[in-house]
């Protein structure tokens, strides 16, 4: 795939060939020999770093290309995306391999800007200067016309954003993904921060003669403080390098699971000085915060009681402050494991829901005729055609054509009115089919008719509406025969039939308007040329067969091959794997929070293990005394668990109206869930009171087999 | 009502053997006061600890009010001990958390006794031992003396048939010691057969029999004594 760009788009980057040179004013000029870039990473990857690319000749939608430079490794474009650009092309080669007529159409909205600012400048004054000029670029356009126009020509601005990590629009569409990945991760950090403060503790408290002896020869208190903190801050900066490593290596784990499928990462996981300084200086942070408490505790060591040989009490466990952390890590888990569970439900209520289509034996070819050089009058031949080599495969049922078909993220839209109506107008999306269309995809007509050959471009205008459009105009009252349009237009087109609310963009978007057209009819009120139309060319072959069909790839490879030698396939799927596709946002949260839900039970249960262990180990005389007593095994195990599982329960009865809170933040990336479901709060408590249980039971076990003997002896 | 016939016990320590008991023969009989004595390391509290069914690593025969301990499993030898035997430490081994009274408790709440019986139990004993004063107070609030006595309250407590004792009253002043001796002599007079491991010659003279071991051997039984 290629990205038109201008001729300064590497030069504002500040970036350098690799090989060759990059793009310059000149090469985006109007006739002038259309040259491109090479990504680095296609460059090793399609020809091995062949020097010989450079200056060679690529033939890009039947147009000879000469390939000037590669750009700079690790370079992946303006946006993050799992299909960085292969090619860099000149806006300006756009009309002639692109085959399309609006690049110098002002009314078209179709770039993304990105500036260099002069060192000095700033932001705020830029801005207005800007949105002076683009106000007065739109002045004259038809968009801006009339009060209602010059109304929102007066509110039109610009908003400068940084771009040194892409486009904003996409940093827009991720920021609450992204936002949530980080408080996902604070909650981590926070869950094995208090497990580092436990360890500590415990090594505090096991340090507690050493520190008699060091006290009775005269150590200050702020000298064994000192001494502690250092011991670890030292821990926590070799901690914090060796979670580094773990980091990259995790860093791969993780970009392999958000691009998966994808053949490059557009992301080098390199180490940045910003990256280091960041986890060093956290790492440093923890161990001065979580060191300060045990070494105060080890400090505050009376020499004469530590000293004291052959003490008579029973020791007693693990104290108030590290079960108190175990409790917060069990209450943090739980809510990181219902946060998993939700996002597991929102995944598979979406991939569940009636999308009204039938994706059973369907493919979907993706084909561009306008780069294959078809103009829009030969295209109503052209689609004939395709109809008929398509059909003549054995085993096609039907073929439909669109400009975009359902589940791929592709929307075309305008406001609507009903002749007659004028009050009321109302947006909808569209999409132009042939009469096959609504079988291949198998969307249900519920009234009037569908498309039929005789709705050509020369016949009357019609269309087809879906059951929320015809809602919204005429309630439960017929729609056919009515004259729907643009809202300068309102008779465009009649109303011949209604079909069923196929889902169209994102499964979130339900209850949307939409009308249908058929392929090659323009509206009435169309000015524009014909033949500049870009509406009638078809982006889409939608094949139904009556089997699975292996080899279909390949027949639609080689019937387009034999209707055009130029007519290649854009992109080809079964219907089931592009609308799997649309889901590949929900599955990497949904897989993320149950890797860090899981991540977080298991810090929480080392935690709990932790603290049980050292719980058993300080009362293994006590143990000893009772199973000298008669304490059965059963019973020692029963005590020990007990212990756990209590501050693993009173996690719990912390965390569940956490929880319950919690989902107020995160309901607007669920679809339809407001509450946590009583089964996924079921399945996040049991989970983790079986992990606790796991956790209480290898101590619990292990207390259970003190020999009495032995631990008395130890007294 | 114990005969124990050429049991043995040995540690291992690397690739070495270490003996603590060589080829004991003891009978001791129903009613006895018997004293163990003997240098440090002799073996007087491993041979308390097979006796309290404590330590099961010995070898031999040894049997318990005519029942084969040596071929009980360990829960049959558990229940036994947990019936019929109490044991004194010399370190008192109170649980510092629990009050004197739910110390007390501790050893009742292990037979499965009614929760009305055990609180009878507990009164009785406290009553009998004269600490009803301190029924709320935790051992840390006792003295030594107070707190041995806390301790064979709670061996006594469930009656067994026989009282084991180790270094009662190695942590307390002599006075406190004799009245703790006394107690000793009360109870064998009330028919608990107690064996008591000791250094103090003092002690030892409450006791109707010794025996002192040497090296794991049974060096004198004053009831057998060298021909």
């Amino acid at each position: 795939m290629g990205e038109f760009v201008s001729g300064n788009y590497f030069r504002t980057f500040g970036l350098n060939p690799h090989a060759g040179r990059l793009l310059n004013d000149s090469d985006d000029v109007a006739g002038a020999p259309i040259v491109a870039i090479m990504s680095y990473d296609t460059w090793q990857s399609e020809y091995s770093g062949d020097p010989s690319i450079i200056g060679s000749t690529f033939w890009v939608n039947t147009k000879p290309v000469t390939i000037a430079g590669i750009a700079p490794k690790g370079f992946y474009g303006d946006r993050l995306s799992s299909t960085p650009p292969n090619f860099y092309l000149p806006i300006e080669s756009m009309p002639v391999l692109a085959n399309v007529g609006y690049v110098h159409d002002p009314e078209a909205n179709w770039l993304y800007i990105f500036g260099r600012v002069k060192p000095g400048v700033a932001l705020g004054p830029l801005q207005e200067k800007i949105s002076a000029i683009v106000k007065q670029m739109k002045a004259p356009s038809k968009d801006f016309a009339g009060t209602r126009g010059k109304e929102l020509l007066a509110k039109t601005h610009v908003v400068l954003t940084p771009g040194g990590s892409g486009i904003q629009e996409m940093k827009g569409q991720y920021a609450s993904n992204l936002r949530l990945l980080m408080i996902i991760s604070g909650l981590v950090l926070l869950i094995a921060c208090a497990n580092i403060a436990n360890l500590l503790l415990v090594r505090g408290m096991a340090r507690k003669t050493e520190m008699s002896v060091r006290t009775a020869l005269g150590a200050m208190r702020r000298r064994i403080i000192g001494q502690l903190l250092t011991e670890s801050l030292l821990l926590a900066f070799l901690s914090g390098l060796a979670g580094l490593a773990v980091a990259y290596a995790g860093t791969q784990m993780l970009l392999r699971m958000v691009f998966n499928g994808a053949e490059r990462l557009p992301i080098q996981a390199s180490p940045s000085p910003i990256v280091l300084g960041f986890a060093l200086l956290l790492s440093l942070i923890t161990g001065v915060v979580f060191g300060i408490a045990p070494a105060w505790i080890a400090a505050q060591a009376q020499p004469a009681d530590a000293l004291r040989s052959g003490t008579r009490a029973t020791s007693s466990g693990a104290s108030l402050l590290q079960k108190g952390l175990v409790v917060l890590q069990a209450a943090l888990s739980l809510v990181l494991l219902v946060g998993a569970g939700l996002f597991s439900q929102n995944l598979s209520k979406l991939q569940h829901m009636d999308l009204k289509l039938e994706a059973k034996n369907r493919y979907i070819v993706h084909i561009n005729p306008q780069a294959a050089g078809y103009m829009a009058p030969q295209l109503e031949a052209f689609y004939r055609t395709l109809e008929d080599r398509f059909h003549a495969i054995p085993g096609v049922k039907k073929v439909g054509l669109s400009t975009y078909t359902p589940m791929e993220d592709n929307n075309w839209g305008n406001g609507l009115q009903v002749q007659g109506q004028p009050a009321h107008v109302v947006g909808a999306s569209f999409v132009k089919t042939n009469p096959e269309y609504f079988d291949s995809v198998g969307t249900r007509l519920i009234a009037g008719r569908g498309f039929t050959t005789q709705d050509t471009a020369g016949a009357p205008t019609v269309t087809i509406i879906n059951r929320t459009l015809s809602k919204q105009f005429f309630k439960d009252a017929n729609p056919l025969g009515h004259h729907i349009g643009f809202p300068e237009s309102p008779g465009d087109y009649e109303i011949v039939g209604v079909v069923e609310d196929t889902v169209y963009q994102s499964v979130r978007w339900t209850d949307h308007g939409m009308y249908f057209v058929p392929m090659m009819q323009r509206p009435l009120s169309s000015k524009g040329p014909a033949e500049k139309d870009e509406g009638l060319y078809a982006g889409a072959i939608v094949l139904q067969t009556e089997r699975p069909m292996d080899n279909i790839e390949s027949l639609t490879r080689r019937t387009l091959a034999s209707i055009n030698p130029n007519l290649s396939v854009v992109k080809f799927q079964t219907f089931d794997a592009q609308i799997a596709d649309q889901f590949t946002d929900d599955k990497t949260i949904a897989r993320l929070t149950m890797l860090f839900g899981g991540l977080a039970l298991l810090l929480a249960s080392v935690g709990l293990y932790g603290v049980t262990s050292y719980t058993v180990a300080r009362r293994t005389s006590e143990i000893g005394i009772r199973m000298a007593l008669g304490a059965e095994r059963s019973s020692v195990v029963t005590m020990i668990l007990r212990s756990a599982m209590l501050q693993a329960g009173i996690g719990l009865a912390i965390g569940i109206p956490v929880a319950l809170f919690c989902v107020r933040y995160v309901k607007s990336q669920l679809y339809n869930i407001t509450n946590v479901d009583a089964s996924v709060m079921t399945i996040a408590v049991m989970t983790l009171a079986v992990a606790a249980g796991l956790a209480g039971l290898i101590p619990a076990r292990r207390a259970a087999s003190t020999d009495p003997a032995q631990a008395l002896r130890m007294e | 009502m114990i005969e124990l016939k050429n049991l043995e016990r040995s540690f291992r320590a690397g690739h070495e053997e270490l003996w603590v008991l060589r080829r004991i023969a003891l009978t001791i009989r129903e009613g006895e006061f018997l004293t163990i004595m003997g240098p440090s390391g002799a073996g007087k509290s491993s041979l308390l600890n097979v006796l309290a069914m404590l330590d099961d690593q010995w070898r031999g025969e040894f049997f318990f009010e005519d029942l084969p301990v040596h071929a009980m499993n360990r829960k049959q030898r558990s229940d036994l001990a947990r019936r019929r035997i109490g044991m004194v430490f010399q370190s008192y081994h109170l649980l510092d958390d629990l009050t004197v009274a739910e110390n007390l408790d501790l050893p009742l709440t292990y037979k499965n006794i009614p929760s009305k019986e055990r609180q009878a139990l507990v009164a009785d004993t406290l009553d009998r031992f004269q600490i009803v004063g301190k029924k709320d107070l935790f051992p840390s609030q006792l003295s030594g003396g107070q707190q041995q006595l806390v301790g064979i309250a709670r061996a006594v407590i469930h009656k067994p048939s026989l009282l084991l004792a180790d270094e009662p009253t190695g942590n307390l002043h002599s006075a406190q010691a004799r009245e703790i001796m006394e107690l000793f002599r009360q109870l064998n007079a009330e028919g608990t057969t107690i064996v008591q491991v000791t250094h103090s010659e003092t002690n030892a003279e409450y006791g109707s029999r010794t025996i002192e071991l040497r090296d794991g051997w049974i060096h004198l039984d004053t009831a057998n004594p060298p021909a």
